[in-house]
């Protein structure tokens, strides 16, 4: 493979220590590898509670996992200051983003808990979360999903449509705009199990409820986050050179198998 | 009552044996406790002198008892145990009713029940042990148990309520560690020699870097795996118990196993007062249990199965298998997503295979989500250069994926399985029987 050695971005992962649950960590591997064997130079910058707002400006690709409740806390109590600001100042300026789970809850305008405490989100996406109490049921399970095109991105991850995925949430996510939606839900529950839309595409950032994790095996999506952070950085468009992506298409097509 | 059903119970048992049908470990106790809920609570009861010790924890359980069984009757204690996977009530109730006479008398001087991390506040509200041992907990299965952080608050609130448990407690897991000292119980803790914890950093699935007690990031001098060392709170000074370090022999392969060493021994000696020697002694005669480390002979090879089932549970099978590992062993992991296993596969993702791959040129694959753990391998490759690529061979048959990988193996070497649980079950099946090789 040719090596284009002097092409390098950097990834910024918010708080891999505290959003890390459900193998999320699996995206920032799957995003560097195929970058690296395309021979682009990556940089995985982690952004922890200790580093400051600026850590995150030098980022092409942002990048936030799931957590659980205690270490969600934590990690809102740090966004609502000055990182949070300047997240959502990238999230507006277009850098491409990948937010699961918590991180998609949080960037929306809010989140009623369990017990009816409302916690304000960073309000970037146009969204709110609710869960409707302890006794209802937390939404677990294989999704088959397809992207579709949203109103500020009429382009779908392209050329495979078909996404596939873990969920699992107990919050109920409404999107102010179901034409927003990252993806149509195919089977599974998605943002809330009633309008059969999964996540939201927002500029270049996507939230989504989907783990497994998303990223080993959608690879288009992978590699179209790249591309845009590529673009990002050096304003131009980029081909990307194909991979073989054929376990990844085995992969997919057995779970897709399972889930039908 | 309670005699009718352990006689119904006894009959499944025998009727379960003498056809095969394999479900004896659990139906008995579930018909009785359909039946009667208070069923376990009341024999129980009957008898008081009976000595009940109970062992929780994500991984461990199972080679911790089994342990802990073999030091006890070694030095002529009487115990019963609860079978391996057999750990939520109703495996409690089936082993009380195949262990009990007619008249609901258990003629032991020690009941030992591994119990389910889930299920542990369930049965701590049945009855009150003697002794609970606390080995870990760690992310396992988060469609089933959910977050372990609220396995945790569970456990927590349950030991609240005991009032004469004595707990023996993991000392260099922050969590277990504070909710022991909260709990008020009489608390023994358990750990490890310093020189194996070798480590300066958590691994990726670690869940308890902050303070139990006031959220700040911990301070870790040492750590042996995940989030288990010598911790301390910047802020609170909460920071790792008084442990007892016994230092014996381990029987088992892997560091991690002291571990459970320890925990078995502490309780031998602390609670039961066996001498150490004993104890040593006992270790020399001691097999693994079930699947766990367990070897099979098969035509002059070696077949080695390990379970492995969360992230933790993988990282220290990848240990213990570099610990033993000669140049030619070749190795076979096998993936399923079953209830037993969790639907969820995402936890492969938290572990570490990039240290790992790169010692062996051929991985062979299987199971139900053989292909997801292939990519799990491909892209755990560590810029590997052409030549030197790890292979991956991937079979969607598992009696195919044994009968492969134990060909490629040369008499003399080993070949290592890790599966997951419903896959190890399987492997064990494959082993035993005839057909194959």
């Amino acid at each position: 493979m040719k090596k284009n050695n002097k092409y390098s971005i950097t990834i910024g992962w918010l708080y891999p220590d505290l959003m890390n649950t459900y193998g999320d960590r699996g995206n920032i591997i799957v995003l560097s590898k195929r970058a690296e064997w395309r021979g682009i130079k990556v940089k995985v910058l982690p952004i922890n509670i200790e580093s400051s707002q600026w850590s995150i400006v030098n980022c092409q690709l942002l990048f936030m996992g799931g957590a659980q409740d205690t270490q969600q806390e934590i990690v809102n109590r740090d966004l609502l200051g000055a990182k949070g600001r300047t997240l959502v100042s990238m999230i507006e300026k277009g850098i491409p983003g990948l937010f699961i789970c918590g991180a998609y809850q949080f960037l929306g305008k809010y989140y009623i808990t369990a017990g009816g405490k409302k916690l304000n989100g960073l309000g970037v996406f146009p969204l709110f979360t609710e869960n409707p109490g302890e006794g209802a049921k937390r939404l677990i399970g294989n999704v088959l999903a397809e992207a579709v095109g949203s109103n500020t991105n009429p382009q779908p991850p392209n050329p495979n449509r078909l996404l596939v995925g873990f969920e699992n949430h107990g919050g109920r996510t409404y999107l102010s705009d179901k034409n927003q939606a990252f993806a149509k839900v195919i089977k599974g529950h998605g943002n809330n199990g009633e309008d059969q839309t999964e996540g939201i595409h927002y500029k270049n950032a996507i939230g989504s409820y989907l783990h497994g994790p998303i990223l080993p095996k959608n690879p288009e999506l992978t590699d179209l986050l790249l591309a845009l952070a590529f673009e990002e950085k050096y304003g131009k468009k980029f081909h990307l050179e194909p991979l073989d992506d054929s376990m990844e298409q085995k992969a997919r097509e057995a779970i897709i198998e399972k889930i039908k | 009552m309670n005699l009718l059903l352990i006689l119904v119970g006894k009959f499944i048992l025998f009727f379960s044996k003498t056809f095969n049908l394999g479900s004896g470990s659990t139906w008995p106790g579930h018909i009785a406790l359909e039946i009667n809920p208070n069923f376990i609570r009341q024999v129980l009861k009957k008898n008081p002198d009976l000595k009940i010790v109970l062992v929780a924890g994500t991984n461990g359980k199972t080679t911790t008892a089994t342990l802990l069984r073999h030091i006890l009757e070694k030095s002529k204690i009487n115990v019963f145990q609860n079978e391996e996977g057999a750990n939520l009530l109703n495996g409690i109730g089936s082993s009380i009713i195949k262990n009990s006479n007619v008249f609901g008398k258990l003629n032991f001087d020690t009941a030992l029940f591994e119990v389910d991390e889930n299920s542990l506040p369930l049965i701590l509200d049945e009855f009150e042990p003697n002794i609970l041992v606390l080995l870990n907990l760690f992310r396992d299965q988060l469609d089933r148990y959910g977050e372990v952080n609220t396995v945790a608050d569970k456990w927590s609130k349950s030991l609240q309520k005991l009032k004469k448990t004595k707990l023996i407690v993991n000392g260099d897991h922050p969590e277990l560690a504070w909710m022991a000292k909260e709990s008020n119980l009489k608390s023994y803790y358990f750990s490890i020699p310093q020189n194996l914890m070798k480590s300066k950093f958590p691994e990726d699935d670690a869940d308890f870097l902050y303070c139990p007690n006031c959220k700040t990031k911990l301070n870790f001098n040492k750590i042996s795996f995940s989030s288990l060392g010598l911790f301390e709170c910047p802020k609170c000074e909460f920071s790792n118990p008084e442990s007892k370090v016994l230092n014996l022999s381990n029987p088992l392969t892997g560091d991690y196993n002291y571990y459970n060493v320890e925990a078995a021994s502490v309780v031998a000696s602390e609670i039961f007062g066996t001498p150490l020697v004993n104890i040593e002694n006992a270790f020399k005669t001691f097999k693994p249990a079930f699947g766990r480390q367990e070897v099979f002979e098969k035509v002059g090879k070696k077949i080695m199965v390990i379970l492995s089932k969360n992230p933790a549970s993988l990282n220290r099978s990848f240990e213990a298998v570099l610990s033993v590992k000669k140049d030619n062993d070749s190795l076979l992991m096998v993936l399923n997503d079953r209830i037993p296993d969790g639907r969820d596969i995402s936890w492969i993702w938290d572990t570490d295979f990039e240290n790992f791959i790169p010692n062996f040129k051929n991985i062979t694959v299987s199971g139900d989500r053989c292909y997801d753990l292939g990519l799990r391998i491909k892209y755990g490759m560590e810029n590997q250069s052409a030549g030197r690529r790890t292979k991956i061979k991937i079979f969607e048959n598992l009696k195919e994926a044994i009968g492969k990988a134990a060909n490629e193996t040369s008499t003399n070497e080993t070949l290592f399985i890790l599966p997951t649980y419903s896959a190890m079950l399987e492997v064990r099946k494959i082993l035993s029987g005839r057909k194959i090789l």
